[in-house]
């Protein structure tokens, strides 16, 4: 680390009365001009505004901070109040309306169709060992992604 | 009842920053007027030095505590109290200067020439005081803060770095670009 650099380090402890130059760093700044205009600026920037700092009244900025944290939190809480007072009051309504609303005629839900049954009564007059022919001659069912003119194919082949 | 005697209870002024901002998240508001005590004076500097106008120091220092104070959980130990609070404050300085689009330093016109017995000599200490403050207000902002936290503070690049998150030989190239610039100013 140059003499300079070390100088720049301790310059801000020793504007601020934390620590003492040493008989060589007066040495160094005295005969380093670079030195000694950021001695100057530093110096200077570290008493900037001191007396100002020191004027203000911390117990009135904390009696002020306190009774401003004071009134945030009350208004924060009366906020939060005002919001559960309308969530509810809303929720009311919205029971009020449901319960009061006009019945309607109650339809009777279609019949749930438990499986799909085809009729074909061009089977009806066959012999079971005619209808197991038929049947083992459908080996793949109908792919269920077919197109409308593939299941039309499949069910002429198939009815004949 | 309780709540009377946890915020009567004594705030030493030996604890540390990190055990009165505990202190005061538990209800002890002494806590908190024992932290502003401990760092009121060096926020006020700070503004000054950062641009704030000589009037409106006292109230941004309200705000800034204000702040600093609604928010004490986001300060997690990382850096020092005073760092941070400091930090706070240049944030609202510089969306004051936003809102008026540019800082207003008193030109020297407008200034008091103090009747001193050597009047020549203060006008240009002031003088030069106020080319440094002007200096300062137009640095880069992270130059800005480095810079018064090393110069007024004390503050040791490390924390600088833990508080401005940014890295300890960073925080030195903004110093001495800070530095560099003022040196010029103040010739």
């Amino acid at each position: 680390m140059s003499g300079c650099q070390r100088i720049s380090d301790r310059m801000p402890a020793v504007a601020l009365g934390r620590a003492e130059w040493t008989s060589d760093e007066v040495q160094h700044l005295s005969g380093c001009p670079s030195c000694q205009d950021e001695w100057d600026v530093v110096q200077r920037s570290s008493h900037l505004g001191r007396e100002i700092g020191l004027g203000l009244d911390a117990d009135s900025t904390s009696e002020t901070l306190l009774e401003h944290l004071d009134h945030a939190r009350v208004e924060r809480l009366r906020r939060r109040t005002w919001s559960f007072a309308g969530l509810a009051a809303a929720a009311t309504i919205a029971a009020v309306v449901w319960i009061q609303r006009p019945s309607r005629p109650v339809h009777p839900a279609p019949a749930v169709v438990a499986g799909l049954q085809i009729t074909l009564p061009e089977l009806d007059g066959l012999q079971p060992a005619e209808l197991d022919s038929v049947l083992q001659t459908i080996d793949e069912p109908a792919p269920a992604d077919s197109t409308l003119d593939e299941l039309e194919g499949f069910l002429d082949s198939w009815e004949g | 009842m309780s709540a009377s005697i946890t915020t009567q209870s004594a705030a030493p002024a030996t604890s540390t920053d990190e055990a009165l901002v505990s202190a005061y998240s538990r209800g002890e508001e002494r806590a908190a007027s024992e932290l502003v005590r401990r760092h009121v004076a060096a926020l006020g500097q700070f503004l000054y030095g950062a641009g704030a106008d000589r009037d409106e120091v006292e109230d941004l220092v309200q705000e800034t505590l204000f702040r600093a104070f609604r928010r004490l959980d986001s300060w997690q130990g990382h850096g020092s109290f005073r760092s941070w609070i400091l930090t706070i404050g240049s944030n609202l300085l510089r969306d004051q200067f936003r809102r008026r689009k540019g800082r207003q330093i008193v030109s020297l016109d407008q200034r008091e020439i103090p009747d001193r017995a050597d009047p020549h000599a203060d006008f240009a200490a002031r003088d030069t005081e106020e080319r440094l403050r002007e200096g300062i207000a137009a640095l880069p902002r992270l130059q800005r803060e480095v810079f018064l936290l090393r110069a007024q503070q004390g503050t040791e690049y490390e924390e600088i770095a833990v508080t401005l998150g940014t890295t300890p030989g960073a925080a030195r190239v903004h110093y001495h670009h800070a530095v560099k610039r003022l040196k010029e100013l103040i010739r």
